[in-house]
Formats: structure tokens, sequence, C-alpha cells
């Protein structure tokens, strides 16, 4: 069945899409290098926008020789900074959750974006310490649009490739971290050497590169995204065909979801790990095996330009893992690899070679990315109706991750920094326990099954109050129970759907 | 008599090797040059605006013949320990190879022993700190083999503040503003563009 035909309902239109969707329109197929809209076309927006965040966020750190001159910056005031440009996006991931939620991810990316451009603008004429925290910290605000980007995918890819559209789009932009260890060096020898700009006025015009970029990414969103495979928040809510949630509810079920707590905290020991790396490693090859600024610079990027295949690796192997072994297998994939991730961390420490270090880094650097993309193969499923919260609490605990890493292990001269990164995998390890905690009661978690009986619409549709069912406002839930079916895995897709509560599961 | 001298010529040539294979340490070198930097005392000095003088000569007190391998002057400005403080990326090492004291070139000239003076503008890309200079004599062989600075022992003396420019220029500042409140009018539009397309959904 190449289309679905909405046909019961005669206002709407008869769609044709580019790609095969299921029952709510979501595409059930990805195709890398299509544009079409508006499901392929959302997927290289959202990740080109998040990748021009992550190039604003981390062009300070390559330039830092030349800044911190400029600024007379300290040690301290380089590492607050650094903890500073992370923690901004704590609050903000859960707020963006919260703005998907209710005005649909494109308004929501494409405001946070342009509200933050001011910030890297700013950047540019920054006169001291505390003007450079400043503005590090209101730059890492736009690391928020990671949520956004998750959002818009889980909302137009269907459960059997959401696990490799939220891999994909996240690991590409955090390809922007590695990416601007490069590309920041680039522009500021450009406008150096060639135009001629002496050293200190070449770095403040350098960063106009990283602000314009992600100023027109914006723009893009705005005028060439749509929210769902059927239009925009504001025209379908108006229309009527989409119902306009309460801040409330959605937020009260998102919190009351232990889940989301889990998995924001097993975030933190995989993304929150990664952030922290990219602020510390070029230093640490610097300092410890006496490479060359520019060379550890390389090293510093590559650790990021992993996230080219292992994130999305992550996610499509999730995807992959749950065709046989449903949601239980996405879990057991998830603990293992961040396990892994752990003791690579561990190891990395350990290692007193610059060969072996760079080496044991990038297998690390696979493992704790692909960590990543399988955490979000699991979010879009713990909770539809309050998919932007959980996503912006499971987003906004990465950082909480990297702040806490970078405050006990990498500040002040407590811990030696290869000390500090082995104490880093311990702690990784400790914390990925938690997922033995996870249970879905309709497909099971780590050790337990699934119990007998429950369904996917027991569990989606108990985010309803029975007055806001009559008034038909769950329907997008009744679609998603049916489309996450497949979670099953091979194994529970023969077990008999029986369902004793009230409402049937049938479309109207 | 020619014995000795010769000795201490091949002591010296000797040390210059050893120094070559483990590279130079700083403890090793002897202050042998009287280096003096004058500025204008308790002036905060404008990176490339200012000038200073630096003058150096073989300090007469030790033997004659002691820099007869020297061949060359390197100046440097060196940070004093202030400006070392929370500064890992400046810090003094005692092997030269890896020392960060004194990273910025002010002049190299071929050795003699008396009469040297340069008078330089410090350059604009000189970070905002606390300095003092110190001349390095090299041998044929480009290595250290001894020192003068500006300073004492203790680098606490005769040091001089540099206040560097800033980079910024007036039509940097008004395109960062310009462009900021741009991006802001422009997201108020966005909105503005939301509002009326969803009230046209409605009406149809």
């Amino acid at each position: 069945m190449n289309t679905m035909d909405v046909s019961q309902n005669p206002d709407n239109n008869y769609r044709k899409f580019a790609l095969p969707v299921d029952s709510e329109h979501k595409a059930t197929e990805f195709r890398l290098f299509s544009i079409a809209t508006p499901h392929m076309r959302a997927f290289h927006l959202s990740w080109i926008s998040f990748f021009a965040c992550f190039v604003s966020t981390f062009a300070a750190p390559p330039l830092l020789p030349i800044i911190r001159d400029n600024l007379n910056l300290t040690a301290t005031d380089i590492g607050n900074a650094g903890i500073a440009a992370v923690s901004g996006a704590v609050f903000a991931r859960v707020a963006m959750g919260t703005a998907c939620d209710l005005f649909g991810p494109r308004l929501a990316s494409s405001s946070l974006i342009l509200l933050t451009a001011p910030a890297v603008f700013f950047s540019a004429i920054a006169n001291s310490p505390s003007a450079f925290l400043m503005v590090r910290f209101f730059t890492g605000f736009s690391l928020a649009t990671f949520v956004s980007t998750q959002f818009w995918m889980s909302s137009m890819f269907s459960p059997n490739v959401v696990g490799t559209a939220n891999g994909l789009s996240g690991g590409w932009g955090n390809l922007g971290g590695g990416a601007t260890q490069l590309i920041m060096p680039l522009v500021y020898s450009l406008i150096h050497n060639n135009i001629g700009s002496t050293k200190f006025t070449a770095w403040r015009i350098a960063f106009f590169i990283p602000a314009i970029f992600q100023a027109l990414s914006a723009y893009a969103i705005f005028f060439l995204g749509q929210d769902m495979p059927d239009g925009n928040y504001v025209r379908l809510e108006n229309s009527g065909e989409k119902h306009k949630d309460s801040f409330t509810q959605v937020f009260y079920h998102a919190i009351t979801n232990y889940r989301g707590w889990i998995l924001a905290l097993t975030y933190g020991y995989c993304f929150g790990v990664e952030l922290t790396i990219d602020n510390i490693i070029a230093q640490y090859f610097y300092d410890r095996f006496n490479v060359n600024l520019h060379t550890a610079g390389i090293i510093a990027a590559s650790f990021g330009l992993a996230n080219l295949f292992s994130r999305p690796g992550g996610g499509i192997l999730s995807d992959v893992v749950a065709k046989r072994y449903g949601m239980r297998g996405r879990l057991w994939t998830l603990w293992v690899v961040q396990m892994i991730g752990g003791l690579l961390c561990l190891l990395l420490g350990k290692i007193g070679s610059l060969s072996g270090s760079v080496a044991v880094m990038l297998v690390f650097s696979v493992f704790v990315q692909a960590a990543c993309g399988l955490t979000f193969g699991v979010v879009p499923f713990v909770s539809r109706r309050s998919l932007g919260v959980i996503s912006g609490m499971t987003g906004g605990g990465g950082n909480v991750g990297a702040v806490l890493t970078q405050v006990i292990f990498f500040r002040g001269s407590r811990y030696s920094t290869e000390e500090g990164i082995s104490l880093m995998g311990v702690m990784i390890m400790c914390c990925t326990l938690v997922i033995l905690f996870i249970y879905f009661p309709q497909w099971g978690g780590l050790f337990c099954g699934p119990k007998k009986g429950v369904t996917e619409e027991d569990y989606y549709l108990a985010e309803w109050t029975a007055a806001e069912k009559e008034q038909g406002f769950h329907k997008m839930s009744i679609k998603f129970s049916e489309n996450s079916r497949r979670e099953r895995g091979k194994i529970g897709a023969s077990v008999p759907i029986q369902s004793d509560k009230d409402t049937p599961p049938t479309i109207v | 008599m020619e014995v000795p001298t010769g000795f201490m010529v091949v002591c010296l040539l000797l040390s210059c090797f050893v120094a070559t294979s483990y590279g130079v340490y700083f403890s090793s070198l002897n202050e042998t040059l009287i280096v003096t930097a004058t500025h204008t005392k308790n002036q905060v000095l404008k990176a490339g605006e200012e000038k200073i003088t630096v003058t150096w000569r073989f300090n007469k007190t030790y033997k004659a013949g002691t820099d007869s391998a020297y061949k060359t002057v390197k100046v440097k400005l060196c940070y004093a320990p202030i400006s070392q403080k929370d500064r890992s990326w400046r810090k003094t090492e005692d092997r030269l190879k890896k020392d960060k004291t004194c990273p910025h070139k002010i002049v190299a000239r071929p050795y003699t022993a008396s009469n040297n003076s340069f008078t330089w503008t410090i350059e604009r890309d000189i970070p905002t700190g606390v300095y003092f200079v110190r001349a390095y004599a090299l041998d044929a062989q480009e290595q250290e083999v001894a020192y003068g600075q500006s300073t004492d022992a203790k680098k606490s003396t005769n040091l001089f503040e540099v206040q560097a420019i800033t980079g910024r220029h007036a039509s940097l500042d008004i395109a960062s503003v310009c462009f900021s409140a741009f991006s802001i009018v422009s997201l108020a539009g966005f909105f503005y563009m939301e509002k009326r397309k969803g009230k046209a959904a409605q009406q149809k």
C-alpha cells in the first residue's frame, strides 16, 4: 500500500505522500537522499539547523589560544565558560520539549535559533572574562534544538524507522561539535592571513560565520518546514483536526513517568560525557602527550566527527534489534553498548601511549555516541501525549551529566585529567545500571516479560482522562498504539490482542 | 698559558654537545649578559603604540673569552609570575624546549660584546600582562648558552605592564547590533505571519 486514504472524513483532501506512510501519515521508510516534503525535508532541515547550533556553541574552544590572550582569561575563566556553555541548555531543553508539544517543532526551533543568534553575534564584541562567560552561556541555549529535532523526527517517522531518523538527525547535528574544531581555525586563518586583520580582530570577524549560518537555518525551517505530515499545528488546530493540548496536563504526564527520569540520568552518561570530552580532550592530548595545538585540535575533531556514523548506527541498531526482539531488544542493546562505553572510558585514562590513546578514544567515541542513538530509540515510546517534554527531560539530563562530570572531575587540580577520565568511566558504568529498572507493562523490561493482557492502548490511553476521551482528544494516541504494536518483536506478535478496557481501539 | 684557554674552549664545545643531546636547561645557563629595558615607569604601555628600548652587553666581571661561543643574541618579551598564575599555557619549565615563559620575539642580532640597543614598538598581538625582557645568547648550533634579563632572579623588580588592543572596531560593533536586531525583528515577523495563517484556516 503506497498511500493512505483518509476518505472517512470528507473535509480532508486526498493526500499523496512521496514515501509510504502509516495511519498517522508518518513515513515507514527512510530515504536519505530525498528532500521530498514533508518527511525527508523535515529531516534535512532539522539536522542542518542542529549542526549550525553545535558549530556556534563550540566555536570558541578551537580559537581559545587567541581569545584567552585577547580577553586576558585564566584557566578558571575558561573552565567556567565551558561549564556555562552546556548548563544553559539543561532547562532550555525541557522548555523546548514543552514548546514542541504546545506550538510545534517548526516554530519552537526557529524561534530558539533566532533568539540565540544574537549571543553569537555579540561574541564578536566580547571584551572581558565575564562577557565571554555570558555569550557562551546564552549561545549554549541553542543546543535545545536537539529536542525539537528528535520531536520532529518522532512526529514524521513511524516507529519502525524512528530510531534511524532520530539517530541520523541527532548524530549529524552533533557532528557540528567536531566540524567546528576544523571550520573555525580555517575561517580565522583566512581572515588573519589572507585579509590581513590582526589576530585580535580576526577571531571576532570569524564568529560572524557561524552566527549567520545559524540565522539562515532558522529562516529555512520557518519557510520550508512543516510540523506534522498533515500540516502545521496552527492550521490543524484552528481547523479542528488537532486538539490544542493543555500545558499542565502535558507536563504532569511527563514528570510522573519514571522512565523519563531514568533515561534522563542515563543520557547524562552518554551524551553528557560526549560534551565533556568535546571540551577537554584537545588539552588532554596537548598536555599529556606533547602534541602541538594543531594536532590536538585534529584529534579532538575526530572524536566529534565519529558522530557521522556512530550515533546513527546506534539508532539503526535499535530499529534492527526491535524487529526481532521488540522493546526488550532496544533496552538490552542500550545497556550493553553504554556499559562497554564506560569500560572504554576507564581504559582511556589508563593508557600511556599516544597511538594507544587515540585508538581507544576512537572506539570509545563510537560506543558512547551509539548509546546516544540507542537512547532515542526508546524515548519516543515512553509517552505519546508528552513526547516533547520527555524528549526535553532526557536531553536536559544529558547536559546535567556534562555539567556534573566537568565540575566533579575536570575543574581545579583535584584529579589529573587522566584520573578524571578513568573515574568518569566508572561513573558511567554505575549510572547505566538503572536501565534495569525500566519496565513497559505491554512489552516488558530487561529481565521481566510483558504483563499478560496489557496492551499498547492501555499504556498510552492512560494519559488521557475519561472526559478528554469523550471529546475525542486522544485519537493520535490510539493511532500510535496501533503503530507501536511492532515493539512486541517477532515473539510477541503472535499473542492475541485482548483489551478489557472500555473503549474498543477503532477509528471512527 | 695556552693550555687553560684551549681546555676551556674544549669544555665549552663539549658542554654544547651534551646540551644538544638532552636539550638545554635554563638552570645550566649563566647570566653573563646585562640587559636593561627602559620605559616610562608607572605607566601602562599600550600595545601597538608605545615603545621600549632594550640594551644588552657582556658582563665584564666574567672571564674574557667566556663569550667566544656566542654567535647571535635573541631578545624576548617574557611573562612575569603574576601573568603566569592560573595560566598553564605560560608555564615556566627548566627545559628550554618546553618553556613557555618567553614566547614573544623582540629582535635577533649577531653578537657583539657592547653597544647593543634596540627600540621596539610593542606589537599589536601582545596580550595584556606584566612583563620583563630576557636575552639569550646562542652559539653556532642555535643552542642557548647564556642569558641576561632586565629583572632579578625572582622576577619581581623592574617589571612593566602592557595593555593589549581590544581588537574591536566600531564597524564590528555596529554589524553585531544590526544583525542581532534583524534576527529578533524577523522572529516577530514570523509570529505575525503564523497568526494570520491561523486566522485564515479558521475561516475556512
